[in-house]
């Protein structure tokens, strides 16, 4: 005990939060090498450096989803500036991250979005941009093909407006829609991407034909109980019968993206192309607007901020935060005997928090 | 395939770090969906690494300017295999 305190105050290394670190603890041991399935063999642990960093660059945003996972609407006093970002920027790069991926907020809001983009290029680090496309003008779609190698995600959370719009804002579907038409027309990188929810599930031979008629590919992602998201998430998650029909969809539909994200899909039997693990801080890992880094953008829970950019490197951080310490080394809590362990790991370690308040319980939304 | 005369050419969207393990593949995008591959052969590794930075992505030529073994070819040359069907290396 002495020993773990005396860790916990090493100058700038921030300590955990004891509802996180009882929550981490009640998982129990962590699956002992020569037990480990799949991906875990390898990411549990953490590799070296992020292999994608999910940036909410700003909170700022023009539109306002019900289940945005970052409350994101206004821009916070906190933000990083830009030659802060820029610095940043250097950091990933040094360290070999390959990619960040750009949200928010609304990327296009952040003020040095462009410098911040140009030192990305300068740098070789792939970028991709999560969008609602309603700022994207023809101009910009222009200035855009500067810079590369860099993709677009253009958010639909419906293949029709009512659908959408529910969702997203009143007349948000047409703009989205503007928004791909002109970076279709200057033949950028496109996906479209959309949370599976209730609603969504009926319309995704719609939104795969949208995606296909900008020449885009369609990316499907789970819906999580984070930010807004947590106020409607009983409401929108979609029903296991939905989840079952969806994983034999996806099955069928191979050039479907999934951000790897319906892993827990896997113990109906069929296993999904992709990870099969969570990649919270091992393989991803989370700078949300004020330099708070998360294990992932779906686990913006104050609780599990491994540290913040304002007092410590982003290097610093990964290597050393005591949160990742012990988000690495969670154990498989309620799932460790289950005969499915190897194939889904338990699920989303953030659905269960926001859902229970506990990492040691079945993801909610388990199939079996 | 297995062909020494072939040319095996890592794919431009691959991106390759040395891990302890290993290392690990990434075909880059906003791709996923078997967009990362972990490897954990250390001589693989290297031996990507120099293909696509002294070969220019030509690992077939990486190997021919190294001193392998007749067998020791012939097993990174079955694990190129591999990575053809897996979408990061194309033979030409």
């Amino acid at each position: 005990m002495t020993e773990f305190v005396r860790f916990m105050e090493r100058p700038g290394r921030s300590p955990v939060h004891p509802n996180a670190l009882a929550a981490m603890q009640q998982t129990g041991e962590m699956v002992p090498q020569k037990q480990r399935g799949g991906s875990q063999r390898f990411l549990q642990g953490g590799l070296s450096a992020p292999i994608t960093v999910t940036w909410e660059i700003t909170a700022a945003c023009n539109i306002a989803c019900i289940h945005c996972l970052s409350s994101s609407g206004h821009r916070r006093p906190g933000e990083l500036k830009t030659e802060q970002a820029l610095a940043l920027v250097d950091e990933l790069a040094d360290m070999q991250v390959f990619q960040i991926h750009f949200g928010g907020g609304e990327p296009f809001i952040y003020p040095g979005i462009w410098r911040v983009l140009e030192r990305c290029t300068a740098r070789g680090l792939v970028m991709c941009i999560s969008t609602n496309g309603t700022l994207i003008t023809a101009d910009r779609a222009r200035r855009l093909k500067q810079f590369e190698p860099l993709y677009f995600q253009v958010s639909l959370d419906g293949g029709t407006p009512q659908t959408n719009d529910s969702i997203r804002g009143k007349g948000v579907f047409q703009r989205a829609l503007r928004g791909l038409e002109l970076l279709a027309a200057e033949n950028h990188s496109l996906t479209v991407n959309s949370v599976l929810t209730r609603h969504s599930f009926y319309e995704l031979d719609t939104l795969y034909e949208i995606a296909e008629s900008f020449n885009a590919r369609l990316r499907v992602t789970r819906l999580r109980p984070s930010g807004r998201g947590q106020e409607v998430w009983t409401e929108l998650h979609p029903t296991k019968e939905q989840y079952r029909e969806f994983t034999n969809w996806l099955t069928a539909h191979p050039d479907v993206l999934t951000a790897d994200s319906f892993f827990h899909l896997n113990a109906f039997g069929t296993m999904l192309a992709g990870l099969d693990i969570c990649g919270a801080a091992t393989a991803t890992c989370c700078i949300c607007p004020e330099g708070e880094v998360y294990p992932c953008a779906f686990f913006q829970a104050p609780e599990f901020e491994a540290g913040n950019l304002h007092t410590q490197s982003f290097r610093e951080i990964w290597q050393t935060a005591a949160l990742f310490d012990y988000y690495r080394k969670m154990g498989g809590g309620a799932c460790s005997g289950c005969g499915q362990y190897n194939v889904c790991h338990g699920g989303c370690p953030a659905t269960k928090w926001f859902v229970h308040r506990q990492l040691s319980i079945k993801d909610p939304e388990c199939v079996l | 395939m297995s062909q020494s005369a072939a040319q095996y050419r890592l794919i431009a969207e691959v991106k390759i770090r040395r891990e302890s393990f290993g290392g690990i593949l990434y075909k880059y995008g906003c791709a996923d969906r078997g967009a990362l591959s972990f490897i954990n052969s250390p001589q693989l590794i290297e031996l990507l690494i120099a293909g696509q930075q002294q070969h220019n992505g030509d690992v077939s030529a990486a190997i021919e300017s190294s001193r392998y073994s007749e067998a020791s070819k012939q097993r990174l040359y079955s694990a190129l295999d591999d990575l053809v069907k897996r979408g990061y290396i194309q033979v030409q």
